[in-house]
């Protein structure tokens, strides 16, 4: 087991800059799941880290050693690989036996480590078959027996569930955690899935272009994002954004409003410096945290235009007279209906601020 | 998509046709092989032996020089099929895979080559190998085959291994394993097929190379089958018998060539490697 820094790492290709000097330390044992949209640099900074990648500036520490020249198999790591990677004209047990094998382990040591993976992976029935003749979930349970037989400081996962179903991404999902608690190893996950960032990981880190937009537990940056970007990329359906103008500012909370919207006056909460009066800023306000409009003391009008009712939630998209859109959640499935006008009631208390360049306010 | 009958019927005409065009000579030759000698140059051909005869056979192994060339044919393919794929292999790895300067513009050059008609290097090859001793010497008929093989040989394999996911290269990477190791214990396997089209390209080219094998070799001991077939014609007769039955058995080593790698030419090698 070991720990990951990050300082300052760098990746350019040409002139182009994807990574963009980033600094972050992995605690020995976390399980840290890197997320952002499609080439944000995510799996470029996990190639960095296995060493796939050359590194063009900075520095990276695995178990605090310097390992940022250092040969893939030298750093101590393990890397589990969107498309399974295996060797396919061979069976399930060298395929897992391979890097002990590559490491000159005697024949029973392979043996006995590979057997011990394929029992935390169920996967003894399987061992003498070629991957062709496995399922989907079961080849990557071999990809994943073939990095735990290394008993690597470092685990690396690129986007490991990205090529199964639905179903048996959600099995695979659970499986990964259960194997997380059992072997404790430092994990580094890349996804764009963020169900799988929410339910895995100890800490995410959120990239965009390169760079590190934010780093915290799962509810830290669901419950306080520091960015619009943040606040968006974490939460689905996406956190709705509405241009509202400060009002009035009083003890850490703005009193925001949008006349034309129907939103005559809410107060949120601020953090750090207060808002200038008249400023135009972004009410940001999760689908699920909007209320019943009776009684609620402010709200938002438009007219809805689609209603997605998926059972236990229903889902109703509304235009706003300003010619934005929002998204609310519902549990009463038979609150909205396309086409009728409606007022979404507001709790300021689980709404945020953000300024013009998506900072929080 | 369904066919209309019509469509059906010009399809598998135009198949037949062009599968007798392909097939037609070499039935006359096989066909021809055992057939008496009046038969064989009757009038009218047949199609359908109406003689059969092994005397043709028996004069070419007993009474001809056929044996020796076919036996320093079968060294010359065979050494220049080996070379070939020994040497195609990580050349064309190195140019697929690996970073180094002026690897497109080497590449490309490599591929320049091949344009060459060979006559045009010729005499310098004469000058070259008679310099170095080498005339008369099946080693320099194996030079000039791996060399003249090798360009195209190197861009067919090279299509091979790009139909490799990069993915099983880097696993093999994290899990330690050196170049060479890549190569033979991962990339060699998933590419059989192309190395099988490598080794009977650049055995038949060796087998059917006339050229260089009439102007470098001197002896008659040593030369190959195509220029010991050329003295069978003579000047004055050609025994039509003596040559086919000689063409039918020189296409044997190919036949059993194709046997042995047939083997590999198995699709679908990579399943279950990547998604």
């Amino acid at each position: 087991m070991a720990g990951l820094s990050l300082q300052k790492v760098k990746k350019r290709f040409g002139e182009t800059e994807v990574i963009g000097g980033v600094d972050l330390d992995v605690k020995d044992g976390e399980f840290v799941v890197f997320v952002g949209p499609s080439g944000c640099g995510k799996s470029t900074l996990l190639r960095m880290i296995a060493g796939l990648e050359t590194t063009s500036d900075g520095r990276i520490e695995i178990g605090g050693r310097d390992v940022t020249g250092e040969d893939p198999a030298k750093r101590g790591i393990a890397m589990v690989f969107q498309t399974y990677a295996l060797y396919p004209h061979m069976t399930v047990a060298t395929n897992m036996g391979f890097p002990l094998e590559m490491a000159k382990r005697p024949k029973e040591e392979i043996d006995r480590k590979v057997a011990e993976a394929a029992k935390i992976l169920h996967l003894e029935p399987y061992l003498q078959r070629k991957p062709r003749e496995l399922s989907g979930g079961q080849r990557q349970r071999v990809a994943i027996g073939r990095a735990i037989v290394r008993q690597p400081g470092v685990f690396l996962f690129d986007e490991p569930l990205s090529n199964l179903d639905a179903e048996l991404r959600v099995q695979m999902r659970i499986e990964i955690a259960r194997l997380h608690q059992e072997l404790g190893t430092t994990m580094i996950y890349v996804t764009h899935d963020q169900v799988e960032a929410m339910t895995l990981a100890s800490r995410i880190v959120v990239l965009r272009a390169g760079r590190i937009e934010q780093v915290g537990a799962p509810l830290e940056l669901y419950e306080n994002p520091d960015n619009s970007f943040v606040a968006g990329f974490i939460g689905s359906p996406r956190m709705n954004f509405v241009p509202v103008t400060v009002v009035g500012v009083e003890g850490g909370k703005a009193m925001v409003a949008a006349p034309k919207l129907g939103l005559t006056g809410m107060a949120v909460a601020t953090r750090g410096a207060a808002p200038k009066l008249g400023t135009a800023v972004n009410l940001g306000i999760r689908p699920e945290h909007f209320v019943a409009a009776d009684g609620a003391t402010s709200a938002l009008s438009g007219k809805v235009t689609l209603v997605e009712r998926l059972g236990g939630v229903t889902y109703a998209h509304a235009q706003l007279p300003e010619g934005g859109t929002i998204t609310v959640e519902s549990r009463d499935a038979r609150s909205f209906n396309a086409g009728d006008g409606a007022r979404f009631g507001l709790d300021g208390s689980r709404a945020f601020l953000f300024d013009q360049d998506g900072k929080r306010i | 998509m369904k066919r209309s009958f019509g469509q059906s019927l010009s399809l598998y005409g135009g198949l037949l046709l062009i599968a007798l065009l392909i097939v037609l000579p070499f039935w006359w030759v096989i066909s021809g092989s055992i057939k008496l000698p009046r038969e064989i140059i009757q009038r009218v051909p047949t199609m359908i032996p109406e003689s059969f005869t092994l005397q043709h056979f028996e004069k070419l192994l007993q009474a001809s020089d056929f044996p020796v060339y076919l036996i320093n044919s079968i060294i010359v393919a065979s050494f220049s099929m080996a070379f070939t794929v020994l040497l195609a292999l990580p050349a064309a790895y190195a140019f697929f895979r690996m970073e180094f300067p002026g690897r497109n513009a080497l590449y490309r050059t490599i591929l320049l080559a091949y344009a060459f008609p060979g006559v045009v290097v010729l005499i310098p090859l004469y000058g070259l190998f008679a310099k170095v001793g080498l005339i008369d010497s099946p080693v320099a008929l194996v030079i000039v085959n791996v060399a003249f093989a090798l360009p195209f040989s190197i861009w067919m394999m090279r299509s091979f291994l790009a139909t490799i996911p990069r993915e099983i290269e880097e696993a093999a990477v994290v899990d330690g394993a050196p170049t060479t190791t890549i190569l033979v214990r991962i990339l060699m396997p998933l590419i059989a097929p192309g190395i099988a089209s490598v080794a009977i390209f650049a055995f038949i080219s060796s087998w059917t190379e006339y050229l260089f094998a009439s102007v470098l070799i001197v002896s008659d001991a040593r030369r190959t089958i195509p220029v010991g077939f050329a003295g069978i014609i003579g000047q004055y007769q050609i025994d039509w018998g003596l040559l086919l039955a000689g063409a039918t058995a020189a296409i044997i080593p190919v036949v059993i060539l194709f046997a042995l790698v047939g083997r590999w030419f198995v699709s679908g090698l990579t399943d279950g490697a990547v998604k």
